[in-house]
């Protein structure tokens, strides 16, 4: 039974496309899969296209779900990424 | 999985413009980790492509992982397939991607810079075609 593990984050800030490309490079470092969810949108977070397809915007809230063996791990890292790189100004 | 080589990336397009423009944003994207070559306009500076600038832009982006080549237009595609027709001391190996070129392009620059191999480059160039922006 692969290891499940999610966590919401509400954006500071628009999610452009240098953190997308961020968001994608981190989940491609890790086995599990990893989903973006934001509104309706959902997004492979290994795919920078398909997050910048998101168009999410800063007020909203972002999921990240990892599904494998080291889903903790991914999450944990996208979220920081999520937090960090849509603050306002960057 | 960062410290080994990544692949290479070209962009073929008939103005220099559109192949720099477009290798600045996908290497902004992609964090800068990633050698990405140009080969745009002819070889006087006008609109078109050059067998000898796509040439010079393979021996660049090569870093002994091997390179992948995106044509902006159909036609750029002839002039790559002029060259890659005979082969001589080009890196190895060298794939064509047939899918958009700035979406292309961005994709194919954050999987090499995440340590995708040749064909998970070129893989997430031509996957780029299905990718809806809005």
């Amino acid at each position: 039974m692969p290891e499940s593990c999610e966590a919401t984050v509400t954006l500071t800030g628009d999610l452009h496309a240098r953190p997308a490309g961020a968001l994608a490079m981190a989940a491609a470092k890790f086995e599990s899969a990893v989903e973006l969810t934001a509104g309706t949108g959902r997004a492979d977070g290994k795919s920078v296209l398909a997050i910048m397809g998101l168009g999410a915007a800063g007020g909203q809230e972002v999921t990240v779900r990892a599904t494998g063996p080291d889903a903790r791990e991914a999450v944990a890292a996208l979220i920081d990424i999520l937090t960090e790189a849509t603050r306002v100004g960057s | 999985m960062s410290d080994q080589a990544k692949v290479g990336i070209v962009l073929v397009s008939h103005s220099a413009a559109l192949a720099e423009g477009t290798a600045e944003l996908a290497g902004q994207i992609g964090g800068g980790t990633v050698t990405i070559a140009t080969a745009g306009g002819t070889d006087d500076g006008r609109i078109g492509t050059s067998i000898a600038k796509v040439e010079r832009a393979l021996r660049l982006a090569d870093g002994g992982a091997g390179v992948v080549i995106l044509p902006d237009l159909g036609s750029s595609v002839l002039t790559v397939r002029a060259l890659l027709a005979e082969p001589e001391d080009l890196p190895e190996p060298i794939a064509v991607a047939d899918g958009p070129f700035v979406e292309g392009a961005v994709a194919a620059t954050v999987t090499a810079a995440a340590g995708g191999d040749i064909k998970a480059v070129l893989g997430a160039a031509e996957e780029a075609r299905h990718a809806r922006k809005l």
